[in-house]
């Protein structure tokens, strides 16, 4: 643990990477949250979680952060899962999308945890492309410029994506919400 | 028709806005991601050393060559001298043969040994497991520490303190020795052995004054 103590108190101005560092805690539900939303499962987010930190910390010299960093995350965690998907082919049934046990706190509530965990098996039906973009406009409100540069596609494309992932989230709602998933 | 659809909309807004929430992931997997983003940074770090590009592999190349041209130098000149020198008292003419090192001068500078690299914590964490990677050492780790974790969240106090204790005999400085002593004072808190649930707690503020842990042990320990 002596390694920690030293990555803490090494010097009093920060370094790159105690800044990284700094910004990966600060957004660390964020990132979690977002791994979720995007279909991955509870045992594979932390290490997808590591990998975004990863990437975070070598391009962390290059980027501009007096941007938001949070349409960034989402476009390395999209880039990341992506990958996985494609290099694993894992695709997660709907029965098997698990709530992250430990964020369970009173405050949540079963209607709470069950709308989450219905929004998160419809997300589940749309393709990764249209689910990034609805997650980041709706659930994230991240404006659209941002997201098409995040996720290097047009704004149009990005509009157009939204539009019909939208569609499918509704329709998608209904499916799970009536049980017929 | 129309109020079906208005309750569908309805229903999918308030869904969405329940998605907007993010929840907070627990102190553990906080501790436990941060742990392994500062083991990443040492990695990086490492690897940056030891790995540079062609033009500093190049410098590296040279640096090492006039440093052995260097010893090789002032051994040899270090040795003329001994030679060239007054026999010793004993006058018995035994030729004297040094290890190489030996023969420098002590006026010489020796160059400074390498710097043992700071990063592999894992490593000096884990003395006795030799055999294992620091990403397998790591890994022993975590499961037995899930494990204990499950214990604790079923309420299986006393397993997870023997879970907990077994962590800390294979891994005493483990990357996760943090995490696994909040899960001990946990537990005892949870057994209702609240004095050694204090003492621990007073102790694990000492070694870790830092943790993120801190104000969760605070409320477990009143």
């Amino acid at each position: 643990m002596g390694y920690l103590r030293l990555a803490h108190s090494s010097s009093s101005t920060p370094t790159p990477e105690s800044a990284c560092l700094a910004a990966f805690d600060a957004d660390l539900d964020y990132i979690f949250a977002t791994l979720h939303r995007l279909g991955a499962a509870h045992h594979e987010v932390e290490d997808l979680a590591q990998e975004i930190f990863v990437v975070l910390l070598r391009h962390w010299d290059t980027l501009d952060t007096s941007r938001p960093l949070r349409p960034y995350l989402f476009g390395i965690a999209f880039r990341i899962l992506s990958a996985h998907r494609r290099k694993r082919s894992w695709e997660i049934p709907c029965a098997q999308i698990d709530i992250e046990s430990s964020t369970t706190s009173p405050e949540n509530s079963l209607q709470s945890k069950q709308s989450i965990a219905v929004l998160r098996a419809a997300l589940e039906q749309l393709p990764i492309s249209r689910r990034a973009v609805v997650i980041m406009h709706d659930l994230d409100e991240i404006p659209i410029a941002d997201i098409a540069k995040n996720l290097s596609i047009t704004r149009f494309g990005a509009y157009a994506r939204l539009r019909k992932g939208r569609m499918e989230l509704a329709s998608a709602v209904r499916r799970v919400s009536r049980g017929d998933h | 028709m129309e109020r079906r659809e208005m309750n569908t909309d309805t229903e999918l807004q308030w869904i969405l806005d329940e998605g907007k929430k993010i929840h907070p992931v627990s102190d553990i997997v906080r501790a436990r991601s941060l742990s392994r983003a500062r083991a990443a940074i040492a990695t990086t770090a490492a690897a940056s050393r030891t790995s540079s590009p062609t033009m500093g592999r190049r410098w590296l190349s040279v640096g090492v060559a006039a440093s052995v041209a260097f010893v090789l130098g002032a051994a040899a000149w270090a040795t003329v001298q001994r030679l060239q020198a007054p026999a010793p008292v004993s006058s018995i003419a035994i030729p004297h043969v040094d290890p190489p090192a030996s023969t420098l001068d002590p006026e010489t500078p020796i160059p400074p040994l390498p710097e043992a690299p700071p990063a592999p914590p894992v490593v000096k964490a884990h003395p006795a497991r030799h055999s294992l990677s620091p990403q397998e050492s790591y890994t022993a780790e975590t499961k037995l520490l899930s494990r204990a974790q499950r214990a604790y969240l079923a309420k299986h106090f006393s397993i997870t303190l023997s879970l907990v204790a077994e962590h800390g005999r294979k891994f005493p400085n483990g990357r996760l020795a943090e995490e696994r002593e909040a899960l001990r004072i946990q537990a005892l808190s949870g057994a209702g052995r609240t004095e050694e649930s204090r003492s621990a707690a007073a102790s694990f503020a000492r070694r870790f004054p830092r943790s993120v842990l801190l104000p969760r042990l605070g409320a477990a320990t009143p």
